[in-house]
């Protein structure tokens, strides 16, 4: 009996070690994250792994910032992970400066990536007329307001600045903060509400003119727009009360902050989704989200500024490169799989930008995603659609508007210096051909 | 072959694992680090000769002043604030018997602690709801409201202050080791005088310590150089550039702006600043100086 046993045990390890040396090893460098790693290695990892017989891939987690650095550091010795995770397409554009990533024309046009995926996703990979970056999770800025609250108090969601600043003066006045956020743990956090005030204020197609080059950034619409922001975060403390607090509140407090009513509102990316599902949603309070207010005539219609939180790319020296390819094409032909994985996160991490329709979006899902995800794609569909700063602001740019934004804020120098410098930025990122792919606008 | 068996060479054979090693980690990527600041490389691609156009605009960087700035002010804190009360302290705790080494390992004890952690600690104790502030604020006082380190006026001296509170229980054992090598008779001598305390801490024990003192003086002014954890983990530099130095400035340049050239500029300056204080001290040593 003992024998027996002992012989299928045997057997058994035998046969799955041979399986996995038949297999050849994928190597994926993916930011780690405690709740979502088990997802990833079970619905992704191990779901491509059972779906076929030739590659084996192994997700390696780790904090993104070393990841980043030593990812970087082994490329450039000509090795490195296979699957190249980037934070965004500023990344792309260097590693694709360098030579070190795959032209996936080829694999675009043999398996039809390209009809599979939003078209303003797909071209935010294009550099050069040729795909090297496929978005891995797209997002966009929402509010989200505590409607409990608002209901309790017979407050009108804002969809105007007139409305903001009427609703803000009844919440300061209730004792609260208008809107929970925080830069603690995140300095780039800045850049979500400049973001925000450029695209409301001046309207998408002012930035989206600034981006192309045939509108300077010292325009009057821009000054107006961030001096509004400099009123509201300075001024009037929109954001945890004071400039100060902002500085010193990170994820956890403003989650904290918008769940026990300290605050009424929150502006935030729709990476949010989870934690605020978990957060005031495991709270007798009930949330709402709504499209950022129009802060000017100039932004009249509602809009969703679109953006790329994650790259995947093909390393050109990496050692199996068709087995990237392959798990590439795996993520854009299983919409079903995808979608359960974005389902585990509501919405709010791999959310590939896949064409969707309605009965795609799944119905287990909190009800306020689902109502976010119908009206994301029929605004953003109709091209209301604004530009994140992360997205289609190249590496330069892209750091002062978020770092030297505190200088502004300060009172160290003024509206039109700090977006003088920025222009000047610009030029720079234009003259090194540095710039990002932008989507063309009707 | 028979100078590699001389007595003299023998000490070289000790000393080439650690040279070597120090020549692949220190030597040849400082070099590398020189040769890059005449360059416009990103981090990746290519790397493209332009001169000394980055040390030009070093020259016109605002920023940079105000690290430099930042700096000077920050050695001249740790020059002062820490030393004083490091001295003071130990040369009280030469007068204590008992429980000595309880009031030694207490002041010590930050340094043993991760930057990390005494970092979160402070912060933590600061925070405007979780902290102090927010404690006072619920028994009614107006008091720590606002964290330090996110106000432009204070956050400089708040980080100094949390890198000073790790770094001056250091300062206390290596006065104490010094003040325990003074030979008592001085203080009998002083005692049958009647010197009184400030006397012969001033007239013996500091004359008698100046080695160790003059060390400590060069490390500070050496180490506050490259300070960077402390600035990086509480503030980054912010707000508003109100704490920034030029390590972190140099950080972010390379690893946020992905300059690597102007970063290089930025560590060639301050490699040669502080040759420049080693040699200043080389020259006093020279002249007769006991250190």
């Amino acid at each position: 009996m003992i024998r027996t046993l002992i012989s299928f045990v045997s057997v058994i390890i035998l046969s799955t070690s041979f399986s996995a040396l038949a297999k050849t090893k994928v190597t994926w460098s993916m930011e780690s994250n405690a709740d979502r790693d088990p997802i990833m290695i079970e619905k992704l990892q191990n779901a491509y792994n059972n779906s076929q017989g030739n590659y084996e891939l192994v997700i390696e987690f780790e904090d993104n910032e070393t990841r980043l650095t030593s990812m970087r550091t082994a490329m450039i010795g000509g090795m490195g992970p296979d699957i190249v995770e980037t934070p965004g397409p500023s990344y792309v554009k260097e590693y694709h400066a360098a030579g070190m990533l795959e032209n996936l024309d080829s694999y675009a046009a043999e398996f039809g990536w390209k009809d599979k995926m939003i078209p303003w996703a797909y071209s935010s990979g294009v550099f050069e007329g040729s795909l090297y970056a496929i978005p891995k999770t797209h997002e966009s800025m929402v509010m989200l307001y505590n409607k409990t609250l608002f209901e309790e108090n017979n407050w009108k969601v804002p969809t105007t600045l007139e409305e903001l600043e009427d609703v803000a003066g009844k919440i300061k006045a209730k004792g609260m903060n208008v809107f929970s956020y925080g830069s603690d743990g995140w300095q780039p956090t800045h850049e979500h509400l400049v973001g925000i005030y450029l695209n409301n204020y001046a309207g998408p197609q002012a930035v989206y003119e600034a981006i192309i080059g045939e509108r300077e950034w010292t325009d009057p619409v821009f000054v107006e727009a961030l001096e509004l922001l400099k009123k509201h975060m300075v001024d009037e403390g929109y954001w945890s009360g004071s400039l100060e607090n902002y500085y010193a509140i990170g994820w956890d407090d403003f989650h904290a902050q918008f769940a026990n009513r300290g605050a009424a509102m929150m502006t935030i990316g729709t990476w949010t989704f989870q934690a605020t599902q978990l957060g005031i949603g495991a709270s007798d309070d009930e949330w709402g989200w709504a499209p950022l207010p129009s802060l000017s005539s100039q932004s009249p219609d509602p809009n969703f500024m679109i953006a790329i939180g994650t790259t995947m790319s093909v390393n050109a020296n990496g050692k199996n490169k068709d087995g990237a390819i392959d798990v590439l094409n795996w993520i854009m032909s299983n919409k079903d799989k995808v979608l359960d994985i974005a389902k585990d996160f509501e919405f709010g991490e791999m959310v590939v930008p896949l064409t969707l329709s309605s009965s795609d979006i799944p119905t287990d899902i909190a009800p306020q995603v689902q109502d976010y995800l119908s009206e994301y794609a029929r605004i953003t569909g109709e091209g209301n659609y604004g530009y994140c700063t992360w997205t289609f602001w190249p590496a330069d740019p892209g750091v002062h508007i978020w770092k030297d934004m505190e200088v502004v804020w300060a009172g160290d120098i003024s509206v039109e210096d700090f977006l003088y410098d920025h222009q000047k930025m610009w030029d720079k990122a234009r003259k090194n051909g540095d710039t990002l792919p932008v989507p063309l606008r009707n | 072959m028979k100078i590699f068996s001389n007595k003299n060479f023998v000490a070289w054979y000790f000393v080439f694992p650690v040279a070597f090693i120090h020549l692949f980690v220190i030597g040849i990527p400082s070099l590398a680090s020189l040769a890059l600041c005449l360059t416009d490389w990103r981090g990746l691609g290519e790397i493209n000769y332009i001169g000394f156009e980055n040390f030009i605009e070093l020259f016109d960087d605002r920023y940079l002043k105000k690290a430099i700035i930042n700096n000077v002010i920050w050695t001249i804190a740790f020059l002062t604030v820490p030393v004083g009360i490091a001295l003071t302290c130990a040369y009280l705790l030469t007068g204590i018997k008992r429980g000595q080494m309880f009031f030694r390992l207490a002041f010590f004890f930050p340094y043993m602690l991760a930057s990390v952690i005494n970092c979160q600690i402070w912060k933590y104790l600061f925070h405007p709801i979780h902290g102090l502030g927010g404690f006072f604020e619920r028994i009614g006082w107006d008091l720590l409201a606002v964290s330090p380190f996110t106000m432009k006026s204070t956050s400089l001296f708040a980080v100094a202050f949390v890198d000073g509170w790790h770094f001056w229980g250091f300062l206390v054992v290596i006065y104490l080791t010094g003040m325990y090598q003074v030979d008592n008779h001085l203080y009998e001598a002083a005692d049958i005088e009647g010197a009184t305390k400030f006397q012969k801490f001033r007239y013996i024990t500091l004359p008698m310590i100046r080695p160790v003192f003059v060390f400590s003086i060069m490390i500070i002014i050496i180490w506050s150089v490259p300070v960077f954890d402390y600035v990086y983990i509480l503030t980054g530099g912010g707000p508003a550039y109100s704490s920034e130095v030029i390590a972190n400035y140099m950080y972010s340049q390379a690893f946020e702006r992905f300059d690597v050239g102007y970063s290089s500029a930025i560590g060639t300056l301050m490699f040669f600043y502080v040759m420049i204080i080693v040699a200043l001290f080389g020259l006093f040593r020279k002249a007769g100086w006991d250190i």
